[in-house]
């Protein structure tokens, strides 16, 4: 008796909570929810919290409603003068209208991601065929996005339910053969520029080195002429000296200065003088008697 | 689990799917109290039962149990049951919020409240709390390479340290916070860059890359509402890519080669200047030396001939006979002499040829200016002189030998 009325009890509560957990439900505060009865959507937009609903006949197919990251698989596009660029870019969305969202993906994410991508990559493509790299690259980014992000974002409104928030490139690159073109000039440019540096240094190294030399050249060419004009000055006045010297009697002055020519000549050893001896120098050789001059 | 949680018909589950983590005191009190309890009641029951002669049986398993006769059993027993389980549970709400944590609070998945840091209570299983690091650093680093304004490569590290500011948004509004950071700074920073010229992010720019990409970041963070806030961004370094970082580093190269050639160039002119002054003054110096000796040496020689002329003028026939034969005594005693008797007409006579070659001209070449020589004196006198002076002279052993006696 006993234990039949206490598996009763255990039994009633069972009941109990089996009935509780299939007839309440918790929306979490990142989640959206839509209410179903045999797979039609009869309460839309379900906001957080504990819910009610009936058992069985009734489910709960809830959407995860946070910003949601979409980082696309880097592709190839042509710019507006052909050239090709790798542009790696991510979008930003949300499921914003839960019963659009599950009509049309069935809220399988895998399957909304799978729509937006090529509608993305779409759009970027016929975006960077409009402009030439110049632009892309620099000061037209950000125009890039807003206006792809906004046609985007009205699109996928009406048709996913979704809110395209922001699409955004992250590389943009150029492809492997066009990067080492890239490289050669960028090694080319610096290449011109140490030659100009070197060269430069060259230069001026050429003029300092001139200009030293210049400034030898002259100061040696002034020294010199500074020398010469002294000694001109000193045979000057030697000669001035002697003039007035010699002039008193000019006999005499050859007379002595022969002499003197002569001890000169004769210095040193190897001279062989021939005499005759009948010079006057030899008179008083042969006979002490006095000549006559 | 949570729907089991009153019922009586699994007396373990709120035990053990009770609450969350958090709380193992009162969880390890709640599985190991109520088992001992039961354990003792049983015995109890069942030496009753012995007593009072009953069907002793012992039966495994949990669940409600027949009470041996005894309502008060039947009643306390459940009764006591649930009231344990409620005081786990509310004990089990208790938890601690550190001082570098906030906690997001959902009440039945609604945004409740933000707690702060101290002793908190929610009731669990109704509430679910989510905790967040508000007040560590973290930091995300990346090294890219990409395109400059002016279609050149580089390559820049950046690194960004970042806070939770805002945990509910952080909690709830963005899927990856972390995921849209490291997209986000990536797409600010190539947009930068992608703004500037590649001199001006190898060189000067690199503050205001980082203070424009910290910007810009902060915007894009702020409208996905991930709740970051940026703390600092640096770029750490700016690089030209690997293939043309040899080119890169030889203009450094040539700029320090541009200095050193002009360097050496001025050393050189530091060099040449002062040693060619040196020179110059030389010169000057022989110039004056030289015209100074000449003075010197003239009026000596003057001094010397207007002392001579003064006793000359004196006795004239006796001063230059003196002189004459002082002068002529001093060149025949240093020469050798062959006397000739032409007058006589001697028949044969041989000179010393030997004798005559072998000697070298003793005249030193400085003749004095226009000089006549006396005829006496005979022309090998002559010869050796204009031998001193013409350098067309045949003899060019005589020249050697001089030079090697002089």
């Amino acid at each position: 008796m006993i234990n039949n009325r206490s598996l009763l009890v255990v039994g009633g509560l069972a009941a109990i909570a089996w009935l509780a957990s299939n007839s309440l439900y918790v929306v979490d505060e990142t989640q959206r929810a839509v209410k179903l009865r045999f797979g039609e959507v009869i309460e839309e937009d379900i906001q957080p919290g504990l819910h009610v609903k009936v058992p069985i006949t009734q489910t709960i197919r809830t959407f995860d409603t946070r910003v949601l990251t979409l980082d696309t698989d880097p592709s190839r596009y042509l710019t507006l003068e052909q050239k090709a660029v790798i542009v790696d870019s991510y979008v930003q969305w949300q499921v914003i209208n839960p019963t659009r969202y599950y009509e049309a993906t069935s809220g399988d994410e895998l399957q909304a991601v799978r729509l937006i991508q090529p509608r993305v990559d779409e759009s970027l493509r016929n975006e960077f065929g409009r402009l030439n790299l110049q632009q892309i690259i620099s000061e037209k980014r950000d125009d890039l996005m807003s206006g792809p992000t906004n046609d985007l974002n009205a699109l996928m409104r009406d048709e996913l339910g979704v809110a395209i928030l922001d699409i955004r490139v992250k590389r943009i690159d150029l492809p492997q053969d066009v990067s080492s073109a890239v490289y050669d000039r960028m090694r080319s440019e610096r290449e011109r520029q140490a030659r100009e540096w070197r060269a430069q240094g060259q230069e001026e190294s050429e003029r300092i080195r001139a200009n030293a030399d210049r400034r030898r050249s002259v100061l040696l060419a002034q020294a010199r002429a500074r020398s010469e004009t002294l000694r001109g000055e000193g045979d000057a006045e030697a000669a001035a000296i002697f003039s007035e010297a010699y002039g008193k009697d000019e006999e005499f002055f050859s007379f002595w200065r022969s002499l003197d020519a002569y001890r000169q000549s004769f210095q040193g050893d190897g001279n062989m003088l021939v005499l005759d001896p009948s010079s006057d120098f030899f008179q008083y050789l042969k006979s002490p008697t006095q000549v006559d001059d | 689990m949570a729907w089991n949680e009153p019922g009586g018909g699994n007396q373990h589950d709120p035990w053990s799917g009770g609450g969350r983590g958090g709380n193992d005191g009162g969880k390890g009190g709640g599985n190991q109290g109520p088992p001992d309890l039961d354990e003792a009641l049983k015995k109890f029951q069942d030496k009753l039962n012995n007593m009072l002669g009953g069907r002793g049986g012992k039966r495994g398993g949990t669940g409600g149990k027949g009470g041996g006769g005894k309502p008060r059993n039947a009643f306390t027993l459940p009764g006591l049951l649930i009231v344990v389980a409620l005081a786990i549970w509310a004990a089990s709400g208790f938890y601690l919020v550190d001082q570098s944590e906030r906690g997001v609070v959902l009440r039945f998945g609604k945004f409740q409240e933000v707690v702060t840091p101290g002793l908190q209570w929610n009731p669990p299983l109704i509430d679910d709390v989510r905790m967040v690091n508000v007040t560590r650093v973290r930091s995300l680093t990346q090294t890219q390479s990409m395109l400059t304004q002016d279609e050149n490569i580089v390559s820049v590290e950046i690194s960004a340290q970042y806070q939770v500011a805002d945990p509910r948004s952080y909690v709830l509004n963005v899927r990856n916070p972390e995921l849209s950071l490291e997209n986000a700074l990536d797409s600010a920073l190539r947009h930068v860059v992608g703004g500037t010229d590649m001199i001006d992010i190898l060189t000067s720019g690199r503050e205001i890359l980082g203070s424009s990409v910290n910007s810009r970041l902060q915007s894009y963070l702020d409208s996905y509402g991930t709740g970051i806030l940026l703390q600092t961004l640096n770029v750490e370094s700016t690089a030209p890519p690997d293939p043309v970082q040899d080119a890169f580093d030889d203009v450094i190269r040539a700029r320090e080669d541009r200095q050193r050639t002009i360097n050496q160039a001025l050393a050189y002119a530091n060099a040449v200047i002062p040693a060619a002054q040196g020179q110059a003054q030389r010169l000057v110096e022989q110039g004056q030396g030289y015209r100074e000796s000449v003075v010197a040496e003239a009026e000596g020689q003057a001094s010397r001939f207007n002392a001579l002329l003064t006793q000359y003028q004196d006795a004239p026939a006796i001063m230059r006979e003196r002189l004459y034969l002082d002068t002529m005594s001093e060149v025949y005693g240093e020469t050798a002499k062959v006397m000739v008797d032409v007058s006589e007409n001697s028949p044969l006579m041989v000179l010393p040829l030997d004798r005559l070659g072998s000697g070298t001209s003793g005249a030193s070449g400085q003749a004095g200016d226009d000089e006549s020589l006396d005829p006496r004196v005979l022309e090998r006198l002559g010869a050796s002189q204009s031998s001193s002076r013409n350098s067309s002279n045949s003899n060019s052993s005589n020249g050697i030998r001089r030079e090697g006696r002089q």
